[in-house]
């Protein structure tokens, strides 16, 4: 026996080899998970340009300056109104449409995969496609709107009028993604369920209330809770409709902390503090989330 | 009896309009952007709109191809989209097989700090992640975009439950015949979870192709641009180059919907799995 057929036969034995088998992933989840995490706190301290070159200590100052920064607030003003409205849509059409499209047959297969198409395209391309289709003059929707006698609406640049476009595009991009989760949640629901209801004479709608609902609670808990996550960072549609315009009415926490950083002008340390508050929110969330699944499980 | 039934094709026809309606809403932004990468510029910007082109032009796309680097792009895009996909799928799975299979000393308390990652909101780590890349020299390569993208705890939670129902004697018969670890878990158990494979190789090349935020982090000359990052910084929020920028999107969509049109059945399981994304 050599040294190296020893070293072999020790890091082949199962409850060795398991921690090769995990080590890559631990190392890049450490220096690109962790270590990032860490350091942004500290870096939120720090009053620095686009490089660590002639960074100062400031302390918990971009943390007082981000209260007062009227962008600021007016950015998680605009985050928390697009999610208040865009989850609630999302998740009353994906109910709806799930609870519409349950059964597997050709139809509603076909429709299923229709409404899914946009999930799969890129936010460039879908900020290109609204931002003629919406387009003041020649666009095809400003257009037949007009034709309803509508007038001539300037979709993508009224403040007021934007962000509920945006939300729009939002959902029309994602509520694919929620009747699917909410289909494959209904599809596991019992069917003897529902013919023990049909035998007591319970309609349909009834059956949905009262049936259907309580069985799908907890992954529509869960996705409740992803999408209000997605909501509160979302930043790639609004780069590519509106860039934050009209007025700042439509740049929400993410996109600010974006042009903060990275554009002139850049103050790393000041976007890291702001992206902080994003945190948090996330951890509260993530948190109610882990305590009503606890409490649904039990 | 009869009546029964009216009164159900009765309810179910203004169904089957709306659904047609939706489905109308859905599609008829991206056909009118196909579309409209071969009309005319004159057209594109004439009013009244056309949906159906009036005339046939190729010029968008040689415009477009002039006035962007769009082969590059397209060219960064593989590399990103594919290069991200192909390690992470040995990573993840490597993981995800340990956290399956074995028993080992804090295995339970590995496995939820890896879940922990996941809660992580990219917006924080973004910024120190941005000045790690620069330190290790990898600011604007392939390597500062594809190597932080590659460990995903996401990938390796579904990994592990791909893993978890297969049968215990598979992996005992194999150790019998001598294999190693390793090829028990490259030759016999990777194979068995083909589906869950296909479905991350497709959601990851489709994330990645589709990832904005990242690629306009992680690069900043023109040659290391991606479709997604290269054509929006082209576009901006106010193009007048109409025509280009339709052939430009047309040309980053077309290979995700033929992706959609093949595997179709994967990006629908892969997100009723889950319903972790997006």
């Amino acid at each position: 026996m050599n040294k190296f057929q020893n070293i072999r036969s020790y890091w082949n034995k199962p409850q060795h080899a398991a921690y090769l088998f995990i080590l890559p992933a631990a190392i890049l989840l450490v220096v690109f998970n962790v270590i990032p995490l860490l350091a942004s706190f500290y870096i939120s301290t720090l009053n620095m340009k686009i490089s660590f070159d002639n960074a100062t200590f400031v302390g918990l100052a971009n943390y007082k300056e981000a209260l007062t920064d009227a962008r600021f607030l007016n950015s998680i003003k605009v985050t928390v109104l697009f999610t208040l409205i865009e989850v609630p849509i999302q998740m009353v059409m994906g109910l709806v449409m799930s609870a519409l499209l349950t059964k597997n047959t050709f139809t509603n297969k076909l429709f299923r995969s229709i409404y899914f198409i946009p999930i799969i395209c890129s936010a460039t391309a879908i900020g290109i496609m609204f931002q003629i289709i919406l387009h003041s003059n020649v666009g095809l929707i400003t257009y037949w709107v007009r034709q309803l006698g509508l007038g001539k609406v300037n979709f993508l640049n009224t403040p007021g009028l934007t962000l509920g476009v945006v939300i729009a595009v939002s959902v029309w991009r994602t509520f694919g993604i929620s009747t699917i989760i909410l289909i494959s949640a209904m599809q596991n629901v019992p069917s003897d369920y529902y013919e023990a209801a049909e035998i007591d004479g319970a309609g349909k709608i009834r059956q949905f209330f009262s049936i259907t609902l309580p069985c799908i609670k907890p992954s529509f808990w869960f996705l409740l809770m992803t999408r209000i996550i997605g909501s509160m960072q979302v930043f790639d549609l609004i780069y590519t409709l509106t860039d934050g315009g009209p007025n700042f009415t439509t740049e929400t926490l993410v996109a600010y902390v974006y042009t903060k950083a990275f554009d002139s002008g850049s103050r790393m340390g000041y976007a890291t503090a702001m992206s902080e508050f994003l945190f948090v929110f996330i951890m509260i969330i993530t948190l109610i989330q882990y305590y009503v699944m606890a409490k649904t499980e039990d | 009896m009869k009546r029964k039934r009216l009164k159900s094709t009765l309810i179910h026809i203004p169904i089957l309009v709306m659904f047609i309606f939706l489905a109308l809403v859905m599609l008829i932004p991206i056909i009118w952007l196909l579309l409209g990468a071969f009309k005319p510029d004159a057209e594109i910007i004439a009013y009244p709109p056309t949906f159906f082109p009036a005339e046939f032009t190729l010029k968008n796309f040689t415009k477009c191809m002039q006035r962007i680097d769009i082969l590059q792009y397209m060219k960064n895009s593989i590399i990103f989209s594919v290069g991200t996909t192909i390690p992470a799928l040995l990573v993840n799975t490597l993981a995800g097989y340990a956290f399956a299979r074995y028993e080992f000393k804090g295995k339970n308390i590995i496995f939820v700090t890896f879940l922990a990652t996941m809660m992580i909101p990219f917006q924080v780590i973004m910024i120190p992640e941005f000045l790690e890349i620069h330190m290790f020299g990898m600011y604007d390569t392939y390597w500062g975009l594809i190597i932080p993208k590659i460990a995903s705890a996401y990938w390796i939670f579904m990994m592990r439950s791909a893993f978890a129902g297969l049968p215990k004697e598979l992996e005992e018969a194999a150790r019998i015949d001598g294999l190693s670890e390793f090829g028990i878990y490259s030759r016999i158990m990777l194979p068995l979870i083909k589906p869950a494979l296909v479905t991350m190789i497709i959601l990851g090349i489709n994330g990645n192709w589709n990832d904005l935020l990242w690629p306009l982090i992680m690069t900043s000359t023109s040659q290391m641009r991606t479709l997604a990052n290269g054509l929006a910084m082209f576009v901006g929020v106010r193009t007048i180059e109409y025509g280009a920028a339709f052939a430009g999107a047309s040309i980053s969509l077309i290979p995700m919907l033929l992706m959609y049109i093949f595997g179709q059945k994967y990006f629908v399981e892969g997100q009723a799995t889950s319903g972790l994304k997006g």
